[in-house]
């Protein structure tokens, strides 16, 4: 996608995160609860999106994630709980809070026997779009998503790269103040994958509130100013990706590999105040450091003076699989 | 309710029928070649009977097969086993053997015997009745030739004294009245107006069932119903858009029937406000069933099959394949059951008895109850079915 970019994507979120509170709130979700039958899919979900922020929400399949944006969408009615977009109540007919949402389901919600063009101006008359309005507006798109040129195949002959763009394009048509996107890159090779998250990342910079679901953690890094990890249908945590990484005690992990004394070197770096814990593996240093890339110079002189021959340093930075793995007990793909 | 919703999904479907290429052939190359091949089986000028004629060749069956031909019957030589073949199975009502003694009797002006053989049908009694009307007129033409040819006249004085006196006193002739109901029924209608009728009813039916709940199956299996849902649009203007894209199917597909029968084969439709009505109400009724079947399967493929062979069966036992009219009494009673009985008999009216709306009331009432049944039913299915989605 050829998205135009205004200022620097990095720097504006960077800053996105701490500031959520003072910009304008697009998304409020309160105590949301939804039970199918015995199981209760969604228990008291609460969170925020301010315009301009990609908020991110992160769990497995299963965990309750498309429950929490169909009730955020209109497309389902919670047991308990309540949610305004853009100050605009969801419930009832919620024809007017839905007018501000765009939403682009994890299926390739398009007519694969129409071409491009049909499906935008099909799904740009349901939001309310006519005349030439609708037709800038599906130029515009179909320029947006790199689909210009092929605007009147149908899409049952695009790859599976250009079905994904469509099917995202016909989400953005009518300028949502809050796009949902339900984890758009399931199924998408690499490339397109890439082209579609930098898509996002220039929607965000533009100032439209993003809400997306992933069980992708480098997606969610990459995007998310805030991220909600979501398991069993409970928001276990909610913040920035640092914040989120405090919560394991802000560890990292130093591997130290090599030949001579391994009790030597052990005993040289446990003395140290950066070192929290030393374990033997199989000739290799375990350590568990906090603040690694400050801590490094000194624990190798240590090692190495203390006759230790390293082959090999490896040092982990706790991740957001780390985060989940230390909130739930169980790994993100689980 | 916000007219632009429910107009786009209306459009949609619509777009999406056309698109389909199959459609193309079922929807409009299809009902104008079977009512073509079938309006011709059915038309044309149909001859009082058939008989066939066994004998050699002699004066006098040269004479009695112009005298058949003559009363309009269609006339066959043959031999006497496939004489006796074709009366028994019905392809010819009436058999006449010409032995060589009746042969040598004609021409020697005596007294003729003729051998007939008869079908069983009752249509069979009347044609015997004509061909011995004509046998009497030729052997009363032959007597006569040979009296003014014992008179010395030449053949052409012959000719000129006969064809004065036909002049004068015009040969006998039978007409036969078939006063049976439903020879009266059809006495109005040609081959290709009868069959248009049906085909109408048939297709009409069979691709709004078959096409809208395929596609209403597709849409709800790839989630864009969920995401029309999903923009400003409520579950109520949602259904209402849906039924009326398969009522666009249903007029589209009957619209078509009618112009190209009209345009190409003259098919008079009659009052065109009530085919109009009852097309409409007909439509309904199998946007409404298309919506049952579209929610109530999950696959496309086994609901266009079930679609498909309901169509066909209603069809059959509405009348649309055979002409109600041949039915058993209790036959005829079930087939009522159908929408298509209904829309035969008021079409049946239209055409061939110059019917308006009034006069077909009692046929709309019904396939408006039914419409009625069928869109509550399906709009029901189909609201359950979208909370499910969502």
């Amino acid at each position: 996608m050829n998205l135009s970019v205004t200022g620097e994507p990095e720097a504006l979120r960077s800053g996105r995160g701490e500031g959520a509170n003072v910009a304008e709130k697009v998304l409020g979700a309160q105590g949301l609860v939804k039970r199918f039958g015995p199981v209760t899919a969604v228990d008291g979900v609460s969170f925020e999106i301010a315009a301009g922020e990609t908020f991110g929400l992160l769990g497995p399949n299963g965990a309750g994630k498309t429950t929490t944006i169909s009730m955020v969408a209109g497309l389902l009615v919670p047991d308990a709980g309540s949610v305004t977009v853009a100050g605009v109540p969801m419930g009832g007919s919620s024809v007017e809070a839905k007018r501000h949402i765009g939403l682009v389901p994890q299926d390739l919600a398009i007519y694969p026997d129409l071409s491009a063009r049909a499906n935008l101006e099909y799904f740009g008359r349901l939001q309310g779009l006519r005349g030439s309005t609708l037709r800038q507006r599906t130029a515009e798109v179909l320029e947006l998503i790199g689909l210009a040129d092929r605007a009147k195949e149908p899409s049952k002959k695009f790859s599976g790269g250009m079905k994904r763009r469509l099917n995202i394009g016909v989400g953005l048509l009518h300028r949502p103040t809050l796009l949902i996107l339900d984890e758009p890159t399931v199924g998408v090779d690499p490339q397109s994958r890439n082209s579609i998250l930098e898509s996002i990342e220039a929607l965000s910079v533009e100032g439209m509130a993003v809400l997306y679901t992933t069980h992708y953690m480098e997606e969610a890094e990459r995007l998310c100013d805030r991220i909600a990890i979501i398991d069993d249908g409970r928001l276990q945590a909610e913040g920035t990706r640092d914040q989120l990484i405090e919560l394991t005690g802000g560890v990292d992990t130093i591997r130290l590999t090599g030949s001579g004394s391994l009790d030597a070197g052990a005993a040289a770096v446990e003395q140290m105040p950066a070192v929290r814990r030393v374990v033997r593996d199989h000739g290799t240093l375990v350590l568990t450091v906090s603040n690694a890339p400050t801590a490094i110079a000194p624990i190798v002189n240590a090692a190495t003076g203390a006759g230790l021959s390293l082959a090999d340093v490896e040092i982990s930075r706790p991740d957001l699989e780390s985060v989940f793995l230390h909130l739930t007990g169980k790994a993100l793909r689980d | 309710m916000r007219t632009g919703a429910v107009l786009a999904i209306t459009l949609v479907e619509i777009r999406r029928f056309l698109a389909d290429r199959s459609n193309i052939f079922f929807a409009f190359v299809f009902p104008l070649v079977l009512v073509l091949v079938l309006g011709i089986q059915n038309s044309g000028d149909q001859p009082a009977g058939r008989v066939a004629v066994v004998g050699d060749d002699s004066s006098l069956q040269a004479a009695l097969v112009d005298a058949l031909a003559g009363s309009d019957l269609e006339v066959e030589e043959t031999d006497a086993e496939t004489m006796r073949a074709d009366v028994a199975q019905g392809r010819r009502q009436v058999g006449v053997l010409v032995s060589p003694e009746a042969a040598r009797a004609f021409d020697d002006g005596d007294a003729v015997e003729l051998e007939i053989v008869t079908g069983g049908q009752t249509a069979a009694l009347a044609v015997a009745q004509v061909v011995r009307t004509a046998a009497a007129t030729a052997m009363l033409r032959g007597g006569q030739e040979t009296v003014l040819a014992g008179t010395g006249a030449t053949e052409q004085e012959v000719d000129e004294a006969l064809a004065g006196a036909d002049e004068r006193i015009a040969p006998a002739s039978l007409a036969v009245q078939d006063t049976s109901e439903v020879a009266q029924e059809f006495s109005n209608v040609t081959g290709i107006q009868l069959v248009a009728g049906s085909m109408l009813l048939l297709f009409t039916f069979l691709n709004t069932l078959a096409g809208g709940a395929a596609t209403l199956i597709q849409a709800r299996r790839d989630g864009i119903v969920r995401r029309t849902l999903a923009a400003p649009v409520t579950a109520g203007q949602a259904i209402t858009g849906i039924a009326l894209g398969r009522l666009a199917i249903a007029g589209f597909q009957a619209v078509y029937i009618v112009v190209a029968t009209r345009l190409l084969f003259g098919v008079d439709w009659g009052d065109i406000a009530a085919v109009t009505v009852l097309l409409l109400l007909f439509g309904l009724v199998g946007a409404g069933l298309s919506m049952i079947l579209g929610t109530a399967f999950d696959n496309e493929g086994t609901a266009t099959g079930l679609a498909v062979g309901l169509g066909l069966v209603l069809g059959a036992l509405g009348g649309t394949m055979f002409p109600l009219e041949f039915f058993p009494d209790t036959l005829r009673r079930v087939a009522h059951i159908t929408p298509h009985a209904w829309g035969y008999e008021a079409i049946a009216q239209i055409q061939r008895h110059g019917a308006g709306v009034l006069d077909i009331l009692p046929q709309l009432g019904v396939l408006a109850g039914m419409a009625a049944v069928t869109l509550l039913l399906g709009s029901w299915l189909l609201r359950r079915s979208l909370s499910r989605a969502m």
